[in-house]
């Protein structure tokens, strides 16, 4: 036996699959444990060999980046090991995300809860900033929750380097809701600021219970954001016509935050207003935001281990921990999971009626 | 070897295959749940609107509301207020302020001269049925009789046809000028009558009203028994606790039988108090459970950063602008596209800083003691080799 | 904290991590020169074993009349392949994180595995395959085989699971020529250093040095930021003395023994330079392959009876194993109820090595 094969099978001893608890396209995710300690793990086993490209992208940039951040508030890569030509990933297990958290009625925010949970996943991005990492995919989906209530930042499917003077990027990145109007305006040429958008809007979601700026096509997205937040002027965003998908998508005046969200803070509202400024360039960076009074200010932050957690704290849908990139439009192939899947269906009768539905609904809140 | 020799090879943009497509976002979240009540305000008066029997208007608003002169809509201007023309046509409060502050002006989809008072609030989505509601509560005012004003069902019917006659020309814009008379006619022949019925309304409405007062009392009567059970229950703890202590100074007893005793005295004091609230399970509650949670781990002010990392920041200091060969396109950037695209050269050259500092006094590994630690993963082949 | 026990010679403050030591180049790949030398000496013997052993098997006394490579002979040869890295991408206009990071893979590729069981050629092709994806500039493996004459997708792709293995998964590098940029960027910050003392030559000169380092061991000993250091040395040491002059913390016996850390690397990593970075001569590489030719392990040449053998081995463990699983499957939907066949997946722990193909 080859020494890297011995190396490996030494480091498959260490872990033991248990049942299988959600499946994409590309990877399967058991539950696991450790052999000797019993602790809890996540196995996610990326399947080899079916791509016409050898080794995918997104598994590439997973492995790559999570091998080297080592954080609190990012999602801990435990090891690394082959089966035959899958690629196993032994993760932290993390049982909740922020999405399912969001989405529990019975759960009540206070205002601290949100800015620990905005707190952990500012310091999260921070760090991997701090690294030159974007990792170009944040929502609440992704944001996992431990049992203590950390937040970690996972799926680094997308994630990049920093990019080096004159190279490009692909402005295909960031789920639609999350992405910032410059790579909807197909920008190639971007920073860290496009993480921060998304911050911005997963805050707003936190606050709205809701997402704040659902688009239901790219046009659409364009259209949401500047319906929120007004059409950009040239003196607010210089440049910005000329860039490459650039298309006028009409003229909308701007509202002031305060009218959606009623019960903010002058500082969160402040903190929210500063990710989501329209020219990249001068938007809130991590590290300044780790340092805004949002964050300074009473109420202090509450403790993770108090925050509010799914009552069903069973079966996270191990969904698309893995963020494939997909060509299609319907979004990355790869959340096909068994609960995920019976989710999608119950909503499916809403289809029907998206166009209402996507919209900040008033009417059905009242005398609730 | 290297065959490129020119500066400005490594970074110096070159034509490269991106794989197209790239991932497109997922619509994980297919249902919109609830959302915030965001109430219309307004800042200028307007009357008329459709009163319920309280004296109250209620406004009509859809969430797709939209102002057909500026096209702004509910979604995101949730302060939107359409009001509606003499002519029924609808129109934001700005611009109604914007069209008709300085004085009568046309409608701008019928042209019809409107003042700014000419506006009221809208009720019905149907706006025939706006027209047709307004028109009712005219006539309404003063056809104000009763069955009991008549001496008989036949002319009081007949009295109905009348008023339903003149309503259907008024909606309908049908004879107007002689509806009119018709209506003047009326109210001279019944001046007293219609005046005493006014007072009985008003005096209906009056009624309704402490109605809902008294309500509105009783509302607040629970809420403040709920706040005295809740002081209640807070004396009872303490005076629990000093019991305990009183006890345990007076009492030859063992300590932790006395806490035992208490605790059950307490535990069904708090069970009876129970039984007699109806308890309700409400978010409120739900907060002052959290806020008790706090006691045991307290919140703590924010640290910004808590990792124990060290980034080289003390050894270097980047400076705003360098003569840098490599990022000269995107400084100069004509058409400004990297520079609209957020694109942070700032960030590269702080990559590269750091890079230039890192492990830079790190002394090599020397021994091969040490250096075992580096390389656990591998094993001396030849170990295994036999089998 | 996530943060490892720093080293006691690190810079960094107390209670803090120099962040290079959370990297995978600093956990997995730094060595002593000798250790380096013990690494190959290790992986020469016993592959020379294994080798002796299978062809004795399939003929006794065949393997006398052999000349199996020495560990120099092997370095050799990979240094050779390392050199068309370079040809390559220039070939292919890749930008200079790609060439850097598939001669780092290259170099750790045969620091686990020998030139006798996997030959450099194919193993340098997919390390610079894998490279361009790690790097995030993707080219597809069609037009990547295409435009290198006699080559084969599966030239690549048989490998590149190996080679991703080999590196433990590990792709991610820390090159000097960024730190010889930012090195350069940084003298602007020295109010003395004035442009002309700086002119472009120097760094042109000294990124000359960091490529040529590349085909030496130096990134395996040293931080990049040292070989940057010794790279500028090389051109300017004036440059080199002034900038260091301003890194130094204000503690005179700190300063006193990085001045001497410094000292041993710039000369050290200038003498691998000037020595090691030329490209071998040829017809040595020539001479060495020729002999590998009879001296390959016949277990990885495909067609060969070795070969043969150890895959019918292999084959007959799957099945083994397959079976045996099968058997299980059986036993547990025979029990008490209908239900338990659904639940047997959670019930009993699959063994993380499973030949599931899902």
């Amino acid at each position: 036996m080859d020494a890297v094969e011995r190396a490996n099978a030494e480091k498959q001893k260490r872990w033991v699959k248990d049942q299988k608890v959600g499946e994409g396209t590309y990877a399967v995710v058991y539950r696991g444990r450790e052999a000797a300690t019993g602790r809890r793990v996540a196995i996610k086993k990326i399947k080899i060999g079916q791509f016409k490209d050898g080794l995918d992208m997104s598994a590439i940039r997973e492995v790559k980046y999570l091998r080297e951040l080592h954080h609190q508030n990012v999602i801990g890569l435990l090891d690394v090991f082959s089966s035959k030509t899958n690629l196993n990933l032994v993760l932290e297990f993390l049982d909740s995300d922020l999405e399912m958290i969001i989405k529990d009625r019975s759960l009540v925010f206070l205002p601290a809860d949100i800015k620990s949970w905005m707190a952990m996943t500012i310091r999260g991005l921070e760090f991997c900033h701090r690294n030159f990492i974007l990792h170009r995919d944040l929502k609440p989906n992704n944001l996992l929750v431990a049992s203590d209530g950390q937040l970690k930042i996972a799926d680094f499917g997308l994630a990049r380097d920093f990019a080096d003077p004159g190279y490009k990027m692909t402005s295909q990145v960031i789920t639609r809701w999350y992405r910032p109007p410059e790579l909807l305006f197909g920008c190639r040429y971007y920073s860290s600021a496009v993480d921060i958008w998304s911050v911005g809007c997963i805050f707003a979601e936190l606050m709205l219970r809701t997402p704040y700026l659902p688009g239901e096509t790219d046009m659409d997205q364009l259209r949401t954001i500047f319906r929120a937040l007004g059409t950009p002027t040239e003196e607010e965003w210089p440049g910005y016509t000329k860039l490459p998908d650039y298309i006028p998508v009409g003229q909308f005046p701007k509202t002031p935050l305060r009218d959606l969200f009623t019960a903010a803070s002058g500082d969160a509202l402040n903190l929210l207003s500063r990710c989501l400024i329209y020219e990249p360039r001068r938007r809130i960076t991590a590290i300044e935001a780790l340092h805004h009074p949002y964050f300074t200010g009473l109420p202090y932050p509450t403790h993770p281990s108090k925050l509010p957690r799914p009552a069903s704290r069973a079966s996270r849908p191990l969904e698309e921990v893995d963020g494939n990139v997909d060509m299609v439009d319907s979004g990355p192939g790869v959340k096909a999971v068994a609960s995920n899947r019976l989710k999608r269906k119950l909503s499916s009768p809403m289809d029907g009626v998206r166009p209402l539905a996507r919209r900040l609904d008033f009417t059905q809140h009242k005398g609730s | 070897m290297s065959n490129r020799t020119s500066v400005g090879g490594w970074l110096v943009g070159k034509t490269k295959t991106v794989r197209k497509g790239g991932v497109t976002p997922a619509s994980a979240h297919n249902t919109r749940s609830n959302t915030p009540q965001v109430q219309s305000t307004s800042t200028t008066v307007f009357g008329g609107g459709v009163k319920d029997a309280s004296g109250r208007t209620t406004e009509f608003f859809s969430m797709d509301d939209q102002c057909p002169v500026c096209r702004s809509d509910r979604y995101l201007n949730p302060k939107l207020r359409l009001l509606v023309s003499s002519c029924y046509h609808k129109m934001c409060e700005s611009c109604i302020d914007r069209l008709f502050t300085l004085g009568p002006a046309p409608c701008p989809i019928c042209q019809k001269v409107l003042r700014k008072l000419a506006f009221t609030p809208q009720t019905f989505e149907d706006l025939t049925v706006e027209k047709e509601v307004a028109v009712r509560r005219r006539i309404a005012k003063e056809f104000n009789k009763r069955r009991e004003d008549f001496p008989d069902l036949r002319s009081y019917n007949d009295y109905l046809e009348e008023v339903e006659d003149i309503t259907f020309n008024l909606i309908n814009e049908v004879n107007i000028p002689e509806t009119e008379a018709r209506i003047e006619a009326y109210r001279r022949e019944n001046a007293a009558l219609i005046e005493l019925n006014v007072r009985r309304d008003e005096q209906y409405s009056q009624e309704l009203k402490q109605q809902e007062e008294q309500e509105r009392l009783e509302r607040e009567q629970r809420a403040q028994e709920a706040r005295r059970l809740e002081e209640l229950e807070r004396e009872e703890k303490e005076k629990g606790r000093r019991e305990i202590i009183d006890r345990l100074e007076t009492s030859t007893k063992d300590a932790a039988e006395i806490i035992a005793k208490s605790r059950a005295e307490a535990t069904k004091r708090a069970a009876s108090r129970a039984a007699a609230t109806t308890t309700f399970k409400s978010s409120a509650q739900l907060l002052r459970s959290r806020a008790a949670q706090s006691t045991t781990i307290p919140d703590v002010p924010h640290v910004p950063l808590q990792d124990d990392w060290y980034a080289y920041g003390d050894m270097y200091a980047r400076l705003d602008h360098y003569d840098d060969m490599y990022s000269e396109a995107v400084r100069q950037d004509q058409e400004g596209i990297m520079k609209a695209g957020g694109y942070k050269v700032e960030e590269a050259w702080e990559r590269a800083l750091r890079s230039a500092v890192t492990a830079l006094f790190l002394p090599p590994l020397s021994d091969p003691e040490n250096s075992l630690t580096s390389a656990t993963f591998l094993q001396p082949k030849n170990d295994v080799v036999p089998t | 904290m996530t943060a490892e026990p720093s080293e006691t010679h690190s810079n960094s403050p107390p209670g803090k991590a120099p962040l290079y030591e959370a990297s995978t180049q600093f956990k997995s790949w730094r060595y002593s020169p000798k250790r380096l030398r013990h690494v190959r000496q290790t992986l020469n013997a016993a592959a020379v074993a294994a080798i002796r052993k299978t062809l004795e098997a399939d003929e006794p006394g065949s393997s006398t009349s052999v000349s199996f490579l020495q560990p120099d002979d092997e370095l050799l040869l990979v240094k050779l392949y390392t050199t068309k890295i370079p040809q390559l991408c220039g070939h292919f206009r890749f930008p200079e994180e790609v060439e850097a990071t598939a001669i780092s893979y290259l170099k750790r590729f045969y620091l686990k595995n020998t030139v006798m069981d996997w030959h450099p050629k194919n193993v340098m092709l997919t390390a610079l395959f894998l490279a361009t994806k790690t790097t995030n500039n993707p080219i597809s493996l069609d037009s990547y085989t295409s435009n290198i004459p006699k080559t084969s997708q599966s030239d690549v792709l048989d490998l590149e699971f190996l080679v991703a293995q080999s590196l433990n998964f590990e792709f991610a590098v820390w090159h000097a020529h960024r730190a010889l940029w930012g090195l350069w960027l940084d003298l602007q910050s020295l109010p003395d250093v004035t442009e002309s003392l700086r002119p472009l030559e120097v760094y042109e000169t000294a990124l000359k040095h960091v490529r040529v380092s590349r085909f030496t061991d130096a990134e395996l000993i040293y931080a990049p930021s040292q070989i940057a250091l010794a790279a500028l040395s090389l051109v300017s040491p004036f440059l080199c003395q002034k900038w260091l002059d301003s890194k130094m913390p204000s503690d005179p016996i700190a300063a006193e023994s990085h001045r001497q850390i410094l000292e041993q690397t710039n000369s050290e990593i200038e003498n691998m330079i000037m020595q090691h970075g030329q490209p071998p001569d040829v017809e040595a590489a020539r001479e060495v392959d020729r002999r590998l030719k009879l001296c390959k392990n016949p277990e990885k040449v495909v067609g060969s009876k070795a070969y043969l053998t150890r895959r019918a081995e292999e084959e007959r463990r799957a099945e083994e194993k397959r079976n045996k699983k099968a058997q299980d499957i059986r036993k547990t939907s025979e029990g008490e109820d209908p239900f338990g066949s659904q639940l047997a997946g959670s019930q009993e722990s699959q063994s993380v090595d499973d030949d599931d193909d899902d």
